[in-house]
């Protein structure tokens, strides 16, 4: 479940600030948020996951608001509720598949199950590859790690940032299936940042910046 | 999966780095310790190579050479002196006991030293196996020359004169060993000890069978190469040398006085390879600096990552100083091997042709006075590594992603 109220930002040194438009999800639903470059898509993004502090207004997750939270606080509760899906760069480069994603489960400080992460792996595709250097995946395999590495710690939110954007329409519309149907499994919001129409069916609410 | 295991695959994913930092960081420690082992070693040579030696008293020439071939038994003799004129010296009220040296053989490289009974006494040498030796003929062996000649009592040997190695001088006179001398860590380890006599017969043996003898100036004609003086007190180190050196044609050294200029000579080689050694390892933590520095600026994004996932700044910090850490023990290790290594190379070839063992093991203390600059260094170099974590934003560079 989440809540924005009158969200403002503004960056050092720029004279441009961003309104947003507030936004509220219950459990289960999903977000499209669609935008052109430069609007601030991923200024919205990094509100929502507490990575940007806002001029004005509030972020709520589960009722938990984000700008109250100390530095410390806000680590650990980004790390236990939410998921990040990036558009390229996924995993650390001198990890292995397994060993990234144990280090998800690690840091957010969640028991690392074997038999859990080996299931995901196989739904997605990538067990063959758990022993895989990162530089070795293919640009599809990547970004389905990454959808593995946005769900493996049970998280109430996904937020996924131009998920699409390079990939081909098969991939396009395998990773936005997987993206929604994980989602689904876990229970978590699923909130994509995109200029990608490609996958505009997919959503039920779609929010324009 | 903790911080350990992800600091020990940054390292494992960069090995031409890991290997220059720990390369150049153990060289450092090596050098350092290396220095720090022989300057030790060579001070506590000369201090108890000393024994009870106040005084050497010689022919003129050379005072540093007097010392290094009385004293530490390494040098030829400056010349003889006479053996009444230095007993006419040593009954001199100051004196507790002067014991005379004489020289000119050797045996396998192992000086013979024709002395008194005295002799074993300033170096506090006690008989292992064996009895003192009597008669002439009759030899006493310091621990080192009976283990490495592998002499037992009883044998027999034929000495070379001069005092290295050789087979074409031999003397035509046996020596018997009669008593082996327990180990002392001093010079007289290595030395064969017999008789003033044993020396002038032999000596006087070869003089006749080559050449018509003058019998009636033997007994004047008795030299000896020294004389080690151990006084009462040691009011008498000013005044008696002054005495010797002023009223005859001997002179009289302070060997302290020499080995401790001696000292100072070699500490400037000493000071040399200490300032190399700084020198590599301000090198090395500018290379570790280099490699968690780009490690921190080439992975920033995978350090964002890792605070997406949860990672306080504190535990991205902890991944670096590991790796360091990490970095220092290796090369700590790989240090001290390699001036094992290279110190068992070095003393195996200068054995054969010196017989000097000085080397001494390091203690705990030095070791730990090395470690802790090592470690002081590296963990700079660390900081100024880590300082672009705490400035990193993550959204800045999460959304320069491409």
């Amino acid at each position: 479940m989440i809540q924005t109220e009158n969200l403002t930002f503004q960056y050092k040194k720029s004279e441009q600030v961003f309104n947003f438009p507030d936004i509220s999800i219950d459990k289960k639903e999903n977000l499209l948020v669609l935008g052109k470059s430069g609007i601030g898509k991923t200024t919205f993004l990094h509100l929502l996951a507490g990575l940007l502090k806002p001029v004005n207004g509030k972020v709520l997750i589960n009722k938990v608001n984000l700008n109250a939270l100390k530095i410390n606080k806000l680590d650990a509760f980004r790390g236990e509720n939410i998921g990040f899906v990036f558009q390229k760069k996924h995993a650390i480069q001198s990890l292995n598949v397994l060993e990234n994603l144990e280090a998800r489960l690690f840091f957010s400080k969640k028991s690392i199950n074997k038999i859990a992460i080996e299931d995901l792996l196989e739904q997605l595709d990538l067990l063959e590859l758990k022993k895989s250097k990162i530089s070795d995946l293919s640009e599809g395999q990547l970004q389905r790690l990454g959808i593995a590495l946005s769900v493996i710690h049970n998280p109430q939110v996904i937020l996924a940032d131009e998920p699409t954007s390079s990939l081909d329409d098969e991939n396009c519309k395998i990773v936005i299936e997987l993206l929604k149907n994980q989602a689904a499994i876990t229970n978590a919001n699923l909130i994509v940042i995109t200029h990608d129409q490609r996958i505009k069916s997919y959503f039920q609410n779609t929010i324009t910046l | 999966m903790n911080i350990w295991s992800i600091s020990l695959q940054n390292i494992r994913s960069k090995p031409l780095y890991t290997f220059l930092s720990i390369f150049t960081l153990s060289l450092s420690i090596a050098l350092l310790l290396g220095v720090q082992q022989l300057k030790t070693s060579f001070k506590n040579q000369i201090e108890n190579n000393l024994g009870k030696i106040d005084v050497v008293v010689g022919a003129k020439g050379s005072p540093l050479q007097l010392v290094l071939a009385s004293v530490l038994h390494i040098d030829n003799p400056t010349g003889n002196i006479s053996y009444n004129e230095a007993k006419k010296i040593s009954k001199n009220p100051m004196i507790k006991s002067a014991v005379p040296i004489s020289y000119g053989d050797n045996y396998k490289g192992f000086r013979i030293v024709g002395t008194t009974k005295d002799f074993t006494t300033l170096y506090n040498a006690e008989l292992e196996s064996g009895y003192r030796n009597e008669k002439s003929m009759e030899v006493i062996l310091g621990n080192t020359v009976a283990q490495e000649l592998n002499l037992n009592l009883g044998d027999t040997f034929l000495s070379a004169h001069g005092l290295v190695e050789n087979t074409i001088a031999l003397h035509a006179d046996k020596l018997t060993v009669v008593g082996i001398l327990k180990p002392t860590q001093k010079v007289i380890d290595r030395l064969i000890i017999t008789n003033l006599e044993s020396i002038w017969e032999v000596h006087h043996h070869d003089e006749e069978s080559h050449e018509e003898h003058n019998h009636e100036n033997h007994d004047q004609e008795k030299e000896i190469t020294s004389l080690l003086i151990n006084f009462k007190s040691p009011r008498a180190l000013l005044t008696f040398p002054r005495k010797i050196n002023k009223k005859t044609s001997l002179q009289a050294i302070l060997p302290i006085y020499e080995l401790n200029k001696l000292y100072e000579y070699t500490s400037i080689g000493f000071k040399t390879i200490s300032w190399i050694a700084y020198l590599i390892l301000i090198i090395s933590c500018v290379a570790i600096f280099m490699s968690l520095y780009k490690m921190v600026k080439e992975r920033s994004f995978d350090l964002a990552i890792l605070r997406t996932y949860g990672a306080t700044n504190f535990q991205l910090i902890k991944t670096v100083i590991y790796e360091g850490l990490t970095i220092i023990l290796f090369a700590f290790l790989l240090g001290i091997l390699l001036i094992k290594i290279g110190f068992y190379i070095l003393f195996n070839y200068m054995q054969t042709s010196a017989r000097i063992n000085i080397l001494q093991e390091l203690s705990f203390e030095h070791i730990l006075q090395i470690g802790l600059l090592i470690f002081t260094m590296v963990i700079l170099s660390i900081t100024m590594a880590i300082y672009p974590i705490l400035k990193m934003n993550i959204s800045t560079i999460l959304s320069n992603e491409k």
